[in-house]
């Protein structure tokens, strides 16, 4: 496909069994696709074989007579014509191990069954924009020659969004695996640009994006005469196994500590999945330079010769040593985070439930490195109440990431008592008792806010307290005592009420905040969280968001983190 | 740092005795411990937390996993003095539910 030859956004359903095919088929239709389907690989392999560019995602049942998902799978991603068309493999059965071992088979993403409709067309929108983006990046491929493969060392420099994407396909040519490359430095570019250069906040160009203004804005900061002579500088150094492509941009940096996650999370609400995964997928690594106006991109050429952690080597020369610290993402990682981010409330219902209710909701979520499982939520009832609850996962890896996702459908399925945290919590314990396997529980707070009185009505199983706070008076700390969910098939549950005045934030956080060490070793505990809350609460007279409230935490906290850190900040109005 | 323990028998039935702190690292060293306990094939035992200093999430399941191993032996475990963090922990979960919780 080239520009200027558009065709129907088209899809192809691969699943032996015609129910889910029709189910796939009238989801995708209604949201404007066209698809063609077949029912085992082999159909689809002739099909795809015979019209390899009309074709932009393949939604693959896995097992199958004759030809599985798998073999399938292999062959396209063996064929050259075929193998940027992104994969979103879906089975009933996703045992950790078939996750990981479809993903490094080249799957896009896993969606279990019974088919999760919302899932369903998030991720296939994001695997079209993905794919339609990387075959507009290939055109432009297609134009240079390759002569770049043969530099060693190159300095660049670059102001406007053209030129990032001109060098980004000029270096992405420059490395042996350029396929992804190309669309994870065009982003990398683009944010030194808009976020370095430009200061445009990530907050700024999610409301520029929706409106529709974005590029019109950057284009007019780039004519302002303060970001006139901005540039961007790029390196380019070739090394034995890897190349290093550093980014350094004329902005103040940002805190990218803290955002290295949760960027991908933001991202997910507005730009789609795909850039920010695309980012993910393109680099072995990705350093970051204080004060984050630097970055190095890593690509090793080979993958799997990737050790699991990498540090800097002492090779390197003493101020690349310095301050760095090397953030690798091994597939399992990808597949947990994708699932349990997918899952986290997006930012349009927050802004929902800021709009109908008046409180102003925040979350944040922050995987470690040894991934557990954190899940957050929020669920209007009614004009004056909702839910808000917070579940962790003991355990770690896909299996924790893949509880998540249990939990969250399980959630879905309870359709009563919603209102009554008690009988609710011991619900989803006697549902949950049945899936965990021995030694693994979670620990779940959920709770309902009636906006009428600003009680929160909560119950607890083995959670952190909630805690409220109001400017000008003490803190009020809650009891989250309870059993931990899915220990014993009948457990009871206690439930409990914290009053929110005018103007509290209640605040809720998994456990990583107690127990995670900071650089000196020591830990906030459950005193030292209140203790936290109570003083930006202070400073800031009131007016405090999850991220205000974490930030001196997360200044000293010793990272990776050692386990998921999910918070929630709830704030009533003042008036 | 990986947790210590020693075993003791009495007619009773064995004490564990576990120190300084069970954490996450300690799964597989935990389940050869269970397996030890249940060797010995008596119908009670008790862990001592006297000498824990700090347990974490991972460490309630590693007791949990020991208590549904037990049950299905039919053999009783208890918890025998938990201090501050840890007994805390212990108090968070209600698992005076779920074993006896001894403070002697």
């Amino acid at each position: 496909m080239t520009e200027g030859h558009s065709r129907p956004t088209r899809c192809m359903v691969v699943d032996d069994e015609r129910m889910n095919r029709e189910v796939v088929i009238a989801n995708l239709r209604a949201a404007g696709y066209e698809t063609v389907s077949a029912e085992d690989g082999q159909q689809a392999w002739v099909a795809l074989d015979s019209a390899p560019d009309e074709f932009d995602v393949i939604v693959l049942d896995r097992r199958m007579p004759r030809m599985d998902g798998m073999e399938l799978l292999a062959k396209l991603k063996a064929d050259e014509r075929l193998r940027h068309i992104p994969v979103i493999m879906q089975t009933a059965y996703a045992s950790s191990e078939d996750v990981v071992e479809g993903i490094k088979a080249g799957v896009y993403y896993y969606l279990g069954k019974p088919l999760d409709r919302r899932l369903l067309l998030s991720v296939t929108a994001a695997a079209i924009a993905e794919h339609q983006r990387f075959l507009r990046l290939r055109d432009d491929l297609a134009k240079r020659t390759s002569a770049l493969t043969l530099m060693d060392t190159g300095a660049f420099h670059f102001r406007t969004l053209a030129e990032a994407n001109t060098l980004a396909v000029a270096l992405g040519r420059a490395c042996k695996r350029s396929a992804h490359l190309v669309v994870g430095l065009s982003e990398i570019f683009t944010n030194a640009i808009e976020h370095g250069n430009l200061g445009i906040t990530f907050d700024e160009k999610a409301k520029l994006l929706a409106e529709k203004r974005w590029r019109e804005e950057v284009e007019a900061r780039l004519d302002a005469p303060q970001n006139h002579d901005k540039q961007v500088t790029v390196t380019f150094q070739r090394l034995p196994g890897e190349v290093r492509i550093t980014v350094h941009d004329e902005g103040e940096g940002f805190d990218w500590r803290s955002y290295m996650q949760l960027d991908a999370v933001r991202a997910f609400a507005v730009h789609g999945r795909g850039i920010a995964m695309a980012r993910q997928l393109s680099f072995d690594a990705l350093e970051y330079r204080d004060p984050g106006n630097e970055v190095v991109c890593v690509i090793r050429d080979s993958v799997d010769e990737v050790p699991a952690a990498v540090d800097t080597d002492g090779t390197e020369a003493p101020e690349q040593a310095a301050e760095s610290t090397v953030v690798t993402i091994p597939d399992e990682m990808h597949v947990a985070r994708r699932m349990q981010c997918e899952l986290l409330p997006h930012a349009v219902e927050l802004e929902d439930a800021l709009d109908r209710y008046g409180y102003k909701i925040s979350g944040f979520f922050e995987t470690s490195s040894a991934l557990g499982g954190d899940l957050w939520g929020l669920e209007p009832l009614d004009d004056d109440r909702f839910t808000l609850w917070l579940a962790d996962f003991s355990g770690h890896g896909v299996t924790a990431a893949l509880n998540t996702f249990r939990l969250h459908t399980l959630l879905a399925q309870i359709s009563t008592d919603r209102d009554r945290p008690a009988v609710f919590l011991a619900e989803v314990n006697r549902r949950l008792a049945g899936l965990l396997p021995l030694g693994q529980y979670a620990t779940m707070l959920y709770g309902v806010l009636d906006v009428r009185t600003g009680l929160f009505t909560y119950a607890a199983a083995a959670a952190p307290g909630p805690i409220v706070a109001a400017p000008g008076q003490a803190v009020a700390v809650g009891n989250g005592s309870g059993l931990p969910l899915g220990v014993t098939r009948s457990a009871n549950y206690v439930e409990r009420t914290l009053a929110l005045p005018p103007g509290a934030a209640l605040f809720l956080a998994s456990d990583a905040l107690t127990e995670s060490p900071a650089e000196d070793r020591s830990k906030l505990g459950p005193s030292g969280v209140v203790e936290l809350v109570e003083r930006v609460m202070a400073e800031r007279g009131g007016d405090v968001d999850v991220d205000s409230i974490l930030a001196p935490f997360l200044a000293t906290v010793k990272r990776p983190l050692r386990d998921d850190l999910t918070a929630v900040c709830c704030l009533r109005p003042a008036g | 740092m990986s947790v210590k323990y020693e075993i003791t028998d009495d007619e009773a039935g064995p004490t564990l005795l576990l120190k300084d702190q069970l954490t996450f690292a300690d799964r597989d060293l935990f389940d050869s411990v269970i397996d030890k306990l249940m060797a010995r094939n008596k119908s009670k035992m008790v862990v001592d937390l006297s000498a824990l200093d700090y347990m974490d999430s991972a460490g309630l399941g590693m007791l949990l996993t020991l208590r549904d191993r037990a049950e299905k032996a039919k053999a009783d475990v208890s918890i025998r003095n938990p201090r501050s963090e840890v007994r805390e922990l212990l108090v968070l979960a209600c698992f005076d539910s779920l074993f006896a919780i001894e403070q002697v």
